[in-house]
């Protein structure tokens, strides 16, 4: 049960929520987005999180391990129906005028992204309070 | 050791059980993380140890059983992790464990005095 390896399941933590942050942030950029190499507008991408048991190959051959990381398991393309909207001078108009937009809801997003935010720092704050336990155990051998 | 006393057991008295509250401070700390990095997983259950049991528990040196508390609120994604919670266990176990390392440092701290003949 070393701690260091408290360490490393925050540190999972942080990047699985930067990664999922990063989704957001890409799917806001794209929110107007008709053109993408695979044809058709941008879809919304969606990460899917799971846990993860953190093993170094030392430890756990030395010990049982408790702590479980987490890690982005998949990126899930939202399926839902593009918005159609009329807009008949758009170059991706279609033969009646409407243009495929992605189906997107900006609030959706920035809770989304507020969420992945305070998650991360719980993450970070979790890693100082650890660090902090680590050096009063260093401070015992002064 | 021959008459049943261990040569050791003055200077390791009182700090065995405060090292073993150190160690179940970290290993409580180490679930609290995980339950912090695992509090948007869908699925995903709280994780603690019974802190209680596992302290006056007689078997030493073995690692504690997790459980999972109840009563707390599941998401409808099935993820019950109350960050709330979690991060009152994060600075309760910090202050917790200064505590504790600064009575083992103290108890380190009059045996070395010992050894120096109460000489600074």
């Amino acid at each position: 049960m070393s701690l260091f390896s408290a360490l490393q399941v925050s540190a999972s933590g942080m990047s699985a929520q930067r990664t999922r942050a990063e989704m957001l942030v890409e799917n806001m950029a794209n929110a107007e987005t008709t053109r993408t190499p695979e044809g058709g507008p941008y879809r919304r991408k969606d990460v899917v999180f799971s846990t993860d048991v953190q093993a170094s190959p030392f430890s756990a051959v030395f010990q049982k391990e408790l702590g479980q990381g987490v890690r982005v398991a998949d990126v899930v393309v939202d399926d839902r129906p593009p918005e159609m909207r009329y807009m008949p001078g758009h170059p991706d108009a279609d033969a009646n005028g409407y243009v495929a937009f992605p189906h997107m809801n900006p609030a959706e997003e920035m809770v989304d992204l507020l969420n992945a935010s305070r998650s991360y720092q719980s993450n970070v704050a979790a890693m100082s309070a650890v660090k902090d336990m680590l050096n009063r155990a260093i401070d015992l051998m002064r | 050791m021959a008459d049943g006393i261990h040569p050791s057991s003055a200077l390791t008295a009182g700090t065995d059980s405060l090292a073993r509250y150190l160690d179940l401070l970290s290993t409580q700390q180490k679930l609290v993380t995980s339950n912090l990095a695992n509090a948007d997983t869908p699925g995903y259950h709280t994780k603690d140890i019974d802190f209680q049991r596992e302290f006056m528990s007689a078997v030493r040196g073995q690692t504690p059983e997790t459980i999972e508390p109840q009563g707390l609120y599941e998401k409808p994604d099935g993820n019950n992790v109350s960050v709330d919670r979690e991060s009152r266990l994060l600075s309760e176990n910090a202050i917790r464990f200064n505590l504790a390392s600064t009575l083992v440092r103290g108890h380190l701290e009059s045996i070395r005095n010992a050894i120096h003949e109460g000489k600074a």
